[in-house]
């Protein structure tokens, strides 16, 4: 949706522009968000992301005992395209983060994350590890951080039962203010390793400034 | 085996006072003309040391004459004064087993240099990715293998994580958190 400044055209003024629907539709939202999110809170279909031992109690809560699919969580979407929710069920370790990162940008907005077991929330048992990243808030936004190694599967229902809660409780306005620019891929320079947007950034300042002092050594001012 | 234990400390270990449950391996390879030497250090499992010229040779013979054709694992160790490579080995038709050791001195290395051993990975599939992991986290360089690059750690890691002397890099992934208790 759009957020243009922009002033509109006189010829356009008396059509319905891309920025007047966005004031309708959160005008709606108000009367919309209650459907809407309830319909959302019963249907958060997860991603299959499981690294290390949490992965298991993730799959007993999808097994018959503990059913997750009676809280709406019908199947766990292999691609993230098509899921709204990541539980990180697992240790999440320096070369595993660029992975967890690319696959948070790939869902789709609206997106929501359970931090799940102790290496998650906080390193747990890793605490003082040169591998390990101390916590998956340390890279990704998260919801609801679920403690335990491994927390029960009841503990996985209680997380999602606290996040539907979470869902049903939130405002379209809030949510758009929250939804940042999505770069599915981050495109980073081989040799030195930083992004390329940094560098492209890097390059256009030095470019500019290098033009303006030929500019300024052209017209030399008294 | 019992009292070979009670005795080490005792005698030397010089291969003529050790008896035969604990030098079968030993004695076998030096009737192949394979120099080693017997080391106290495993609970109850023959351990010997080779040196690192010696190691294709022995374990040549060692699988085919003696039946250990089972390479268990390779793994390193950073002892106070030298870098080993560890070979562990089980025969399934005579069901025993035997650990051998390659020991390369620090003080032959000059610094920053990695210890270097052959490489088992050709002959031996499973010493392949045990030889990159104890080249990633300990440091000991294996000749011969087809390509020895990391394979815990992420492929551009600097340094060696087991080491004794490895200062771990912080950076905002895995520094104290404010509140923590460590």
């Amino acid at each position: 949706m759009s957020t243009s400044t922009t002033a509109v055209p006189e010829e356009l003024k008396d059509t319905v522009t891309l920025s007047n629907l966005d004031h309708v539709i959160e005008f709606l939202s108000r009367f919309l968000d209650p459907v809407a999110n309830l319909a959302r809170s019963n249907s958060v279909w997860p991603l299959t992301f499981g690294t290390s031992c949490c992965a298991i109690e993730m799959m007993h809560v999808g097994m018959s005992k503990f059913d997750i699919s009676r809280f709406g969580s019908e199947v766990f979407r292999a691609t993230p395209r098509q899921a709204d929710l990541i539980i990180t069920a697992g240790t999440i370790t320096r070369k595993m983060a660029p992975a967890l990162i690319t696959l948070y940008e790939q869902l789709p907005e609206p997106k929501y994350v359970i931090a799940m077991g102790a290496c998650t929330v906080t390193g747990g048992m890793f605490n003082d590890s040169y591998s390990v990243v101390q916590g998956v808030d340390r890279i990704i936004p998260v919801d609801v951080y679920l403690p335990g190694c491994p927390p029960r599967p009841d503990g996985i229902l209680d997380a999602l039962l606290k996040l539907q809660q979470k869902i049903r409780t939130e405002t379209y306005r809030d949510r758009r203010k929250k939804a940042y620019k999505q770069t599915a891929v981050l495109y980073v320079d081989y040799d030195t390793g930083r992004p390329v947007d940094d560098l492209v950034a890097e390059v256009k300042s030095e470019t500019e400034t290098v033009l303006a002092e030929s500019v300024g050594n052209a017209n030399p001012t008294q | 085996m019992k009292d070979d234990e009670v005795n080490k400390p005792a005698e030397q270990t010089a291969e003529a006072t050790v008896p035969l449950t604990e030098g079968v391996y030993g004695k076998l390879l030096k009737e192949n003309g394979i120099a080693s030497t017997p080391l106290p250090e495993s609970i109850g499992i023959e351990t010997l040391e080779v040196q690192a010229s010696a190691v294709p040779a022995a374990m040549k013979f060692l699988r085919e004459q003696a039946k250990l054709n089972f390479l268990v694992a390779v793994s390193g160790v950073d002892s106070p004064d030298t870098f080993d490579s560890v070979y562990h080995l089980w025969s399934f038709s005579k069901l025993d087993e035997l650990v051998v050791k390659v020991r390369v001195p620090k003080s032959s290395l000059p610094a920053d240099k990695l210890p270097e051993v052959p490489s088992l990975s050709n002959y031996w599939q499973t010493a392949d990715w045990h030889e990159r992991e104890t080249y990633d986290l300990i440091g000991i360089r294996y000749i011969g293998h087809r390509y020895l690059r990391r394979i815990l750690n992420p492929w551009d890691w600097e340094g060696h994580p087991l080491r004794r002397d490895y200062k771990q890099p912080v950076d905002a992934l895995n520094d104290k958190h404010p509140v923590s208790m460590r």
